[in-house]
């Protein structure tokens, strides 16, 4: 069996070999350490709880399934964001192409949930529409930037672009909301 | 520094993520250009507005049964074929062994085994054979009346010729308190 790190805990490459192995607890770990970080992308990409929670358990299991595709050259965490963000853009492209071919469907918001609805009105703000409007990739390098504290070179990896890339999609994203909120709120 | 050179290094003024030579030129510019300030203040606005959108947690509930949900998901995805998943092993429990379709077959071989034992315990250690008296049924153990007695003549003569039908002579004598004294535990 691997050796823990110099903190106790076992790495999630060492929890992954287990996992090979077919042990059990290996998995659980692995689901407990990140699913709430999943969890959290999913929802900001997608903003309701619905769409968040099969995104999530989505991700995973392609992570679980595909395991010995992981190629080990970034960690578990950055793999798990890439899966997670390709199954997200493919939810909102799935979700703008529904809404195009639905004359009724006039917005690529969700579809409500009951859940969302209650518990979450702040992303339903002014904000969040604004938010909403950014490209997808700018929308991308803002939830790991300002939410999940990536440095610009790991919003790359994750994202599949240079460091300079995420810089910018971060930096374009952050101008456009200021500009849509000073045009809507009369900000500076 | 002029005022459109400011713009690049706003926002990574503000996340402090700019080199002490470049923060000190903007801050420089910063206390003589207004327009720069009010730029510099809108975008420091939207950077904390966006850091207080929250996500609301789905509850203890969700939580708790997202492994399994994600368990369930992998098992259906692996019996398509799917992915190079290794199947998981959990430990084996006494319950999760009962509750495969062996047991019936155990518990029913158990019952054939323990008849065997008893017929062959009466062959072996008995010597002529006695009809049963009203002294030895007394002194048999309590619970035990309804089981093959030991001294059946006719059971013990029929054994040699076939044992098929002595057996299930006997298992026939067999009452339900017998079975669940005797298999009570399993």
């Amino acid at each position: 069996m691997a050796q823990a790190g110099e903190d106790g805990m076992e790495s999630d490459t060492q929890l992954l070999d287990r996992y090979a192995a077919g042990e059990e607890p290996a998995f659980e770990e692995l689901v407990r350490r990140h699913k709430k970080t999943i969890y959290d992308l999913a929802y900001r990409m997608l903003e309701n709880h619905a769409d968040a929670a099969d995104m999530a358990q989505k991700t995973f299991v392609q992570a679980f399934l595909h395991h010995r595709s992981f190629k080990r050259e970034s960690s578990f965490r950055t793999w798990l964001y890439q899966i997670g963000l390709n199954l997200c853009r493919n939810a909102i492209r799935d979700r703008a192409r529904l809404a195009h071919e639905d004359v009724e469907e006039v917005t690529l918001t969700a579809p409500h949930d009951t859940f969302a609805e209650v518990a979450n009105g702040e992303l339903k703000d002014r904000l969040g529409e604004a938010i909403r409007t950014l490209p997808t990739r700018q929308r991308e390098a803002l939830v790991l930037r300002v939410y999940h504290n990536h440095a610009f070179a790991e919003i790359g990896t994750i994202m599949s672009c240079s460091e300079g890339t995420a810089k910018a999609n971060y930096h374009h994203a952050v101008d456009r909301l200021r500009l849509i909120l000073v045009a809507g709120e009369g900000l500076p | 520094m002029i005022c459109s050179e400011i713009k690049e290094f706003t926002v990574p003024y503000l996340e402090l993520d700019l080199e002490p030579v470049r923060v000190r030129e903007v801050t420089i510019h910063l206390d003589g250009c207004a327009k720069c300030r009010a730029e510099m203040e809108a975008v420091r606005q939207v950077l904390v507005r966006v850091k207080g959108v929250t996500v609301p947690d789905p509850g203890d509930q969700f939580w708790s049964e997202f492994p399994g949900r994600i368990r369930s998901e992998l098992a259906h995805a692996q019996m398509k074929g799917q992915g190079d998943v290794t199947p998981l092993r959990r430990p084996i429990s006494a319950r999760s062994w009962l509750g495969t379709a062996m047991w019936p077959m155990a518990l029913a071989a158990s019952i054939l085994l323990l008849i065997g034992a008893w017929s062959l315990k009466g062959l072996v250690e008995k010597g002529p054979v006695q009809a049963p008296t009203e002294q030895t049924v007394a002194q048999a153990p309590q619970g035990s009346q309804d089981l093959p007695h030991p001294t059946d003549a006719d059971l013990e003569t029929y054994w040699d010729d076939d044992p098929d039908t002595v057996l299930v002579e006997m298992a026939a004598r067999l009452d339900r308190r017998t079975v669940d004294r005797l298999f009570g535990d399993i």
